[in-house]
């Protein structure tokens, strides 16, 4: 009997199916096309970004991030929740009444502990670490904030940093004992340091290096925000992740990209549509939309031929070929 | 009916031959588009048994053995498949309008597994472990501070491998094996009623409302 507030027919016929068999069928599909394909194309694959690689090739840049660790003028030291109280990157009242979670100290974690330990290696550094530590704090800031001045008229040469002359204190031999611990290899080691000293988590090696020196690295491979990066895989003829190409597409609308809280602004829009799909079936006139753009004449096509051509012959054998299912 | 005769009963529905493996079918599910669900479930079974076979094997396999980056291959390309199908599996359904008849929850489920999906397969990204996990590790991180969900700590790959290999998919592995027993319970949607068919039921709601007035 036909209902209409569930507008389904109820006119139809049961026929031979083995479901067993296409479902067997289906898998095997999809094993022999993976497979395959991994056979045929193998997988991509993009050379991580090492603090050695960062120190080598750019000394410049890894001495201005530390400086900026050191200073407590970069990007995770101004950054705030869950990291540490400041307010630079808080974008919502959610983030601070999280609080802080995963506690980081730039300064200390990144560059002090770091070279506490290259100071059992390295005398200068011992002697350096000495100085700094029995300096009053504002001495330690005029020194670092001069050293982060004079960064910008520094030369490299070879793989050293080349200063101009200045008042740095003992944070030059600092700066130099840790760009030589960057450039060992033994860095991420050092900063990445769990008390069982097992190690799986990676955080403090990945903020290290979070701003300019990945920033600077996904640009040249257009993997930006701005560039529908996330979705980007590598050389063709490999796909990337391109189910969230919803998400990405909502960073590319200018207002959000800009806007200080734009991370909120885009996951926030991006669940309000998926909400919005997960509960179409409840909302009146988008339930209707499907029956109304009559896309289903073509799903069902030799269905409604059948009924609403008495002469077609009745269904004997599964029509259309393929398998039965959803 | 008491409720253990209730259970009893719906046990007997839920868990029985008939229900998951049944011998007739409606005559309109079939073909191609009656193909996406079933190819979806499939290729989550072959994401399924890659990734056991890696997790067994610890998150570095890949970089160190030749068949280890053969299998994270495997489970690449099945991943792919399994958001490939997933979509238009998708979109037969909205066009379908498949939760008509009381199967709403078969469609929420639908595109909960969806949402649970793409969390899924971004921390599979981040297990990678090359400049791609590094980069999206970063780059997430603060759209994930900003909401909240700070505790999801997206540079802790100890975290999150327990996230991509059990905590995740064993959610979606529910959700899944719920939008599935759903379908099988309540059937597949029928299409919607045919112009005749239509008009017939108009003419007799109508010859109602005239009896009633």
């Amino acid at each position: 009997m036909h209902n209409p507030k569930q507008d389904v027919t109820h006119r139809y016929e049961y026929v031979r199916a083995d479901f067993l068999k296409h479902l067997a069928g289906t898998t095997l599909v999809v094993a022999v096309l993976a497979v395959g394909l991994s056979l045929l194309f193998r997988e991509p694959v993009r050379p991580a970004l090492h603090i050695r690689t960062v120190a080598t090739s750019t000394p410049l840049l890894f001495e201005k991030v530390a400086i900026g660790d050191l200073t407590g003028t970069g990007t995770i030291a101004t950054y705030g929740p869950p990291y540490n109280d400041a307010t630079g990157n808080v974008q919502s009242p959610l983030q601070k009444l999280v609080g802080v979670i995963h506690p980081v100290n730039p300064a200390q974690d990144f560059i002090l502990k770091p070279l506490s330990m290259a100071a059992v290696l390295n005398p200068q550094v011992a002697a350096a670490l000495r100085a700094w530590h029995a300096a009053p704090v504002g001495q330690r800031d005029r020194w670092a904030a001069n050293y982060a001045r004079g960064l910008a008229h520094a030369r490299v040469v070879g793989t050293s940093v080349v200063m101009p002359s200045g008042s740095y204190g003992p944070v030059a031999p600092m700066m130099a004992g840790l760009l030589r611990l960057g450039q060992s290899g033994l860095m991420t080691g050092a900063l990445n340091r769990s008390p069982a000293d097992y190690q799986f988590d990676n955080q403090n090696a990945l903020l290290f290096l979070q701003g300019a020196p990945l920033h600077q690295a996904a640009k040249k491979l257009e993997l930006l925000g701005n560039q529908w990066g996330i979705i980007h895989e590598e050389n063709a003829p490999f796909p990337g992740p391109w189910w969230m190409t919803i998400v990405t597409a909502i960073y590319q609308i200018p207002y959000i990209a800009h806007a200080s809280g734009g991370d909120a602004v885009a996951l926030s829009l991006g669940m309000l549509l998926f909400i919005a799909l997960m509960v179409g079936p409840w909302v009146p006139f988008i339930n209707e939309v499907p029956r109304r753009l009559r896309v289903y004449r073509l799903i069902w096509r030799d269905y409604y031929h059948r009924y609403e051509h008495p002469s077609a012959p009745p269904p004997s054998t599964p029509p259309g070929g393929g398998g039965p299912g959803e | 009916m008491n409720w253990t005769e209730y259970v009893r009963d719906k046990m007997g529905v839920l868990l029985s031959v008939d229900t998951w493996l049944p011998r007739d079918l409606p005559e309109y599910a079939f073909g191609l588009l009656y193909t996406l669900g079933s190819l979806t479930a499939s290729s989550f079974v072959v994401l399924v048994a890659s990734g056991i076979l890696m997790a067994a094997n610890g998150p570095q396999w890949w970089t160190v053995s030749p068949i280890g980056f053969f299998v994270r291959g495997v489970h690449f390309w099945a991943v792919q498949a399994f958001f490939f199908f997933m979509v238009l599996h998708l979109l037969r359904v909205y066009f379908s309008g498949a939760w008509r008849g009381g199967r709403e929850k078969t469609w929420l489920l639908g595109t909960l597994s969806l949402l649970v999906a793409i969390p899924t397969a971004f921390t599979g990204y981040l297990m990678r472990g090359d400049f791609y996990s590094q980069w999206n590790a970063v780059q997430a991180k603060d759209g994930l501070n900003a909401m909240g969900f700070a505790w999801f700590n997206v540079l802790n790959a100890g975290q999150m491998y327990g996230m991509h290999v059990v905590v995740l998919p064993l959610v979606l592995s529910v959700l899944i094996a719920l939008h599935i027993t759903l379908i099988r319970v309540k059937g597949v949607v029928p299409p919607y009623p045919a112009r005749d068919e239509d008009e017939a039921a108009r003419r007799e709601e109508e010859g109602f409302a005239d009896a009633q007035s």
